[in-house]
């Protein structure tokens, strides 16, 4: 009667159709991206609830439909200029293992198809700080797109490590 | 689960939850026999039939070692049941069982995790069977695994050459829809159902219960029941009509009346209602059928209960899944706020709009009530999580060798869903430390003192002000204040000198992490966790844990919860831009400072003196680095909060009134971001669909 048990489990491995495809978004015109797969929804900027203690990249919380949801602005994130946010700006809402977050971009570009040989791995050597989320490096005709990997975005070791370096 | 094929899933959920269901009430049926020191037929038909489930729906969900151990259970007790032998040592048979259904316990929790891999029972199955031979007289078998041995609960099974019999047999062969899966335990509930309705019961293939192989011989030529009905044959034939995925059935051979023609059952076109709700939701809910039987025992067990203990509050009547429950909740929250959002709506500010007032009072009306009905369905009696206790303080008796009473009071006071599952670990955690390091080791101890040789543990619950209030006593040693604070002292715990702490300061010492008095580890506690552990549990689900003793006579930990963890009722005050929600339950007063009420010591700390009590001032934007409206004391508000004993005034800009908020926690995701730790308990949406923070007073007053 054990036959149940194991049946079923090497049992669908359903073919993703969204593997190879990336939605991509631009920060002061260097293009990035995040896999569709992981990509709720786009919105526009809403009014944001700063959150006190928060540090300054993570600009608070919002009110989707009464999900409350975190938003990380990527500029901050990645130690770039702050810009005021206009009409191109986007909030990625993304989701990483059933949770959803909100990721602020400059504006958002495509959603491009990047085959696995398209893709080449993370540079290991860099002073970059950057380099811990990039999951790898895509080539699409002459267009360099650093992939992302939105939970690392928010890590422990990468917050710890920059306060360290401010000191 | 994916060990499970996904049809599968819904039925997973609902086997978990009976089966535990049923193992409680094994341990109850077990602690109340044993503590009458008496065993009833019915209790030992109770047990049969516990057991006997479980076998079957193990056996369903292919969980074989569950199975089998429940197996030689059920075969134990039916040589209990049948051949009446003497037990000369009960208490091994109490220990063999009570280890069984810890095992099946565990299994249980086992399988909900994704790494599942079953566990080898076969110890305990020998035990058991070697407990068997004893009761049968025998010399323990030793290494002999009998696991494959005939079965004695099952019918008698050699198939009788079926055309001697036919004369006084009924014989009818029933074929199972195409695809059904596990032909042999459909068989099986087959006979399970009809078996008391019948004088004698033959079936073929025999062994269905033990051989999977028989589902193929079953496929191919159908199954066949000869029985010799003690009612009417219709009862019989119903049964077996109604019974799940089967197909068809026809009469092979009947006994004084011509055998009646053919009855076929097209599965789709003529069939009565059964088999058409079976085809469609086959995959899905493939076996109520055991659940059927289940039902019945389960009542059964409950009224005895009910009749045992008389007042017992009586436990859920309907299972609905949790999820489903969390669903409605959030939804209810939806239109609290939307309801807000209407009624507030800052478009109708000044205009006159009585019959808009009227509709809108009507429908705050309503959805108070929704939301009360929704809460109410949530609410869970604490009587089950203060079940479970009395087995562990039944193991602990016998291991500790110490004489307790555990006594329930208001133990039908009700808490949310949530809440109970969050308990039972801290519950556990005080029961067993009172059991420990409360009563005193030996009766002679206790007789010394002037209390009764038997020691009690009290659980009591009670609703207090919008909070459940739990107490666990015991008449027991208490705690010696000195002996706490010296090794508070040693541990590095203290923050202030000795001398500033109060009596109950000293006992609450003991909550912090890496604190235990007793000195000698033992297998229940004093691994100088446990009480940090349930300090934290309790805080996790918004509650509060203090310790209240007196040395010599006894201790109670306290633990208060949040009647509801979804709706509190809430201040909202401004900070500048900000605004937050402080939990009315926390707040004393607010009131405008007066200029003499304002101390400030020596190093500047500023206090405030109310009714000759002095309280420490916490300005909001200070410790949130907020840009405020005012920062002069005497223009904005003073809100004297209190959380956990503990008081303090806080400084705001301004009250902006009172509300019902739903509380959203934050997202696990910012739990990098410290919130918690930094007095931010959650947040909540208001009528225009701001947000504010809801303020953890108890935090920010510890942290100050």
């Amino acid at each position: 009667m054990a036959g149940i048990l194991n049946r079923f489990t090497s049992e669908e491995e359903e073919v993703d159709l969204q593997s190879n495809k990336y939605l991509t978004f631009l920060i002061e015109k260097q293009y990035y991206a995040f896999p569709i797969r992981d990509v709720i929804e786009i919105i526009e900027v809403q009014e944001i609830t700063p959150v006190p203690e928060f540090p300054d990249y993570a600009k608070g919380i919002i009110n989707l439909r009464g999900r409350i949801i975190p938003i990380i602005d990527v500029r901050l994130r990645f130690h770039k200029k702050e810009e005021v946010y206009n009409e191109r700006t986007c909030i990625i809402v993304v989701n990483i293992s059933g949770l959803d977050i909100g990721f602020i971009v400059d504006t958002v570009d495509e959603v491009l198809d990047i085959e696995d040989e398209n893709i080449s791995a993370a540079p290991k050597i860099s002073t970059d700080r950057s380099t811990k989320y990039i999951t790898g490096v895509g080539k699409v005709g002459n267009r360099i797109v650093l992939l992302l990997d939105a939970n690392k975005m928010l890590s422990e070791d990468e917050i710890s490590e920059l306060s360290s370096q401010v000191q | 689960m994916s060990k499970f094929e996904a049809g599968m899933e819904a039925m997973v959920d609902m086997y978990i939850y009976e089966t535990t269901t049923l193992l409680e009430q094994l341990d109850q049926i077990l602690m109340k026999t044993e503590s009458a020191s008496s065993f009833g037929e019915e209790d030992i038909n109770e047990i049969f039939r516990i057991m006997h489930t479980i076998k079957g729906s193990s056996a369903m969900m292919g969980l074989e070692n569950m199975s089998t151990l429940a197996h030689a259970i059920e075969d134990m007790f039916f040589i209990i049941r049948e051949e009446k032998p003497v037990i000369t040592n009960t208490r091994d048979l109490y220990e063999l069982v009570f280890n069984a259904s810890d095992l099946l316990k565990a299994e249980i929790e086992l399988l909900q995790e994704d790494s599942y891999s079953p566990t080898d029972f076969s110890g305990a199955k020998q035990k058991i069977f070697d407990f068997v031979d004893i009761l049968k007289g025998k010399a323990p078998s030793g290494g002999t695994d009998q696991s494959a041995a005939q079965p004695p609960a099952a019918a008698p099974q050699a198939a009788a050459p079926a055309e001697q019999k036919s004369s006084e047999f009924t014989a009818v062969r029933v074929f199972f829809e195409d695809d059904c899966k596990m032909e042999n335990l459909r068989a099986l509930l087959i006979i399970n159902k009809i078996r008391d309705d019948c004088e004698k019961l033959e079936y073929e293939p025999a062994d269905i219960e033990t051989n999977p192989e028989s589902a193929k011989k079953i496929i191919e030529n159908g199954f066949i029941i000869r029985f010799k009905p003690n009612g009417p044959v219709e009862n019989i034939t119903r049964e077996i009509e109604e019974a799940l995925n089967v197909k068809s059935y026809e009469f092979i051979s009947a006994p004084a009346q011509s055998a009646p023609a053919k009855e076929e059952k097209a599965p789709a076109a003529s069939a009565p209602a059964q088999p058409q709700q079976a085809s469609p939701a086959a995959e899905k809910k493939t076996e109520p059928a055991p659940q059927k039987e289940e039902g019945a025992s389960v009542e059964q067990i409950n009224n005895l209960l009910a009749q045992s203990k008389g007042s017992g509050a009586k436990q859920s009547l309907i299972s609905v899944n949790l999820n489903k429950l969390d669903q409605l909740l959030d939804m209810v929250g939806e239109i609290v706020i939307t309801e807000a959002m209407v009624t507030a709506n800052p478009d109708l500010k000044g205009l006159q709009l009585d019959n808009f007032q009227k509709a809108a009072r009507q429908l705050r009306k309503l959805t108070d009530e929704l939301q009360d009905i929704v809460m109410s369905i949530r609410m869970v009696p604490l009587s089950g999580a203060f079940n479970k206790m009395t087995r562990i303080v039944r193991d602990m008796k016998v291991k500790l060798n110490k004489d307790v009473d555990l006594v329930f009071e208001g133990e039908e006071t009700e808490v949310d869903k949530s809440v109970i599952d969050n308990l039972n670990d801290p519950l556990m955690h005080m029961v067993r430390n009172a059991m420990d390091h409360g009563i005193e080791d030996t009766a002679e101890e206790r007789i010394a003192k002037g209390k009764p040789a038997k020691g009690t543990i009290t659980l009591s619950a009670y609703n207090a002000s919008g909070e459940v209030i739990i107490v666990v006593s015991d008449d027991g040693k208490g705690i010696d204040p000195a002996k706490v604070l010296a090794k508070a002292k040693k541990n590095g715990l203290l923050t202030k000198p000795e001398k500033d702490y109060t009596e109950k300061e000293i006992y609450n010492l003991i909550m912090l992490p890496g604190f235990s008095t007793n000195e000698v580890v033992t297998e229940y506690s004093g691994r100088g966790v446990g009480m940090d552990v349930v300090r934290k549990n309790i805080e996790k689900i918004g509650g509060s844990v203090s310790v209240d003793s007196k040395f010599g006579q006894g201790t109670n930990f306290i633990i208060k919860i949040p009647l509801s963890l979804a709706i509190v009722d809430g201040m909202e005050v401004t900070v500048g831009k900000s605004i937050f929600t402080i939990p009315i339950n926390s707040i004393k007063e607010s009131f405008k400072l007066k200029p003499k009420q304002l101390i400030k010591d020596t190093s500047g700390k500023e206090m405030i003196m109310i009714r000759g009590e002095c309280y420490p001032l916490i300005r909001l934007y200070d410790i949130y680095g907020l840009e405020p409206s005012y920062t002069d004391l005497f223009s904005g508000i003073i809100i004297l909060v209190e959380a956990e004993g503990k008081s303090a005034c806080l400084f705001a800009d301004e009250l902006i009134g009172e509300q019902q908020v739903v509380v959203k926690p934050f997202s696990p995701l910012l739990n990098n971001f410290k919130v918690k730790q930094n007095g931010m308990a959650g947040c909540t949406i208001l009528g225009d669909g701001s947000i504010t923070i809801i303020l953890d007073v108890n935090n920010i007053i510890s942290n100050f």
